[in-house]
């Protein structure tokens, strides 16, 4: 009897991992590409990461490219406003509900190049608890 | 000890199948369809010469070929293993196939400067660059036409079987496309293009001139659609350059989806180039 439940345990359990596999490989393939519509490398420095924190303003769901802007402070306790750009409205997966106006987020992600800019691509919105906000781009 | 360890094997394995057959069933298309739609609507060809079926919704984004880039799909190089865009692997024996320009191409690719690019103002991608942009594309077969449906800037290119000659009235941002079957292929030649800053490839700042001339080689392999695109333009190009692309098959009842290009978002991010030039 006992090792009958066992067995039955062991079915599930592969189950499960199975389950995990197949969901990991669906969000693989469903990854929306990142940015198709000019060069990254352009307007971004690749090499770079920055991290802020800050209440979105607005969020643009379009093509080909969808953003979102934050009212952050920079180090010298400056008003800044970064522009963050994120994959396309139609490839992003975002609804305006993702992320309303008003939420408080932390965002990491590339530099912009231009000198005294405020921009980021390929960037990833956790919310202040740490937790995933979409799937970034 | 080992007659249990076969048995605790059989299990685990009983398990992912039963949980597989359970997915599936469930799920109903747990995978991507490996089969084109048909088309909406595709009247009996009046020709008597047998058509090759291309039509349907088929999917061209990063599940079918890598995304374009500075060295997709014009490489000089290709490492070992990395997947090419008709979807094979690269072997040791890749040859470039990146433009060889003529001093007035190499001149062009030198001053260019990323903000020209008309596609931070909406300008539509043209051939041979609208081909290979990561999105669906839908090919419509009439009797006297073709219809290429692009989801990439609403785009639709019509390929003309009726012998039309392009006309000097012709000349546009697409140019004018006529076709015809050859075997199991559709043969498109594309001229009377207008000049484009980026009518080459936008991502290395190559231009195309009205002596741009694009042709196509469209086929099916087994369920993927493959396309060969060739240009010339001896303005610009030392030789005719190609590459060879693939398509999947869209997943059941997937529709293009409008495209609606920002302007606002589009040259969003020019701000954030550094100047070239004061």
């Amino acid at each position: 009897m006992s090792s009958a439940r066992n067995e039955t345990r062991m079915a599930v359990r592969s189950c499960s991992a199975f389950v995990t596999a197949a969901a990991v490989a669906v969000l693989l393939v469903t990854v929306a590409p990142v940015v198709a519509h000019h060069s990254a490398a352009a307007a971004y420095d690749e090499s770079k990461r920055v991290d802020t924190q800050g209440t979105v303003t607005r969020v643009l769901l379009k093509n080909p490219h969808s953003w979102v802007f934050l009212a952050a402070t920079d180090e010298k306790g400056q008003k800044v406003e970064w522009l963050i750009e994120m994959a396309a409205a139609a490839s992003i997966g975002w609804t305006p509900a993702t992320l309303p106006i008003g939420t408080v987020v932390k965002v990491g992600g590339h530099p912009s190049r231009a000198p005294g800019s405020h921009g980021m691509t390929a960037a990833r919105f956790t919310r202040l608890d740490g937790t995933p906000i979409g799937r970034g781009q | 000890m080992k007659s249990t360890k076969r048995r605790l094997a059989r299990m685990q394995a009983a398990g992912v199948l039963l949980c597989a057959a359970a997915l599936m069933a469930t799920s109903g298309d747990p995978l991507p369809r490996l089969r084109a739609q048909t088309a909406q609507t595709a009247p009996a060809p009046q020709t008597t010469a047998p058509m090759p079926n291309l039509s349907g919704v088929w999917d061209g984004t990063g599940r079918a070929h890598p995304i374009n880039s500075e060295t997709i799909p014009w490489a000089r190089t290709m490492a070992v293993g990395r997947t090419l865009p008709d979807g094979t692997k690269a072997d040791a024996t890749y040859v470039s196939n990146f433009p060889v320009l003529n001093e007035r191409g190499l001149a062009f690719q030198k001053i260019f400067d990323e903000p020209l690019s008309p596609k931070y103002d909406c300008q539509p991608a043209t051939p041979p660059a609208i081909e290979f942009d990561p999105y669906y594309m839908e090919i419509v077969q009439w009797p006297d036409r073709v219809l290429l449906r692009y989801e990439k800037d609403d785009q639709l290119r019509t390929v003309w079987l009726d012998g039309r000659e392009p006309k000097v009235s012709d000349y546009g941002i697409q140019g004018l496309s006529v076709g015809r079957y050859d075997g199991n292929a559709l043969i498109v030649t594309s001229t009377h293009f207008v000049f484009d800053i980026t009518g080459f490839d936008d991502y290395n700042g190559i231009p195309s001139s009205p002596q741009k001339k694009v042709t196509e080689r469209y086929w099916r392999d087994g369920e993927q659609l493959k396309a060969t695109v060739t240009v010339e333009d001896p303005m610009f190009l030392r030789q005719p350059a190609s590459y060879t692309m693939r398509w999947l098959p869209a997943a059941a009842g997937y529709k293009l989806k409008p495209f609606d290009c920002d302007p606002e978002t589009a040259r969003m991010s020019v701000q954030f180039i550094p100047a070239k030039y004061k």
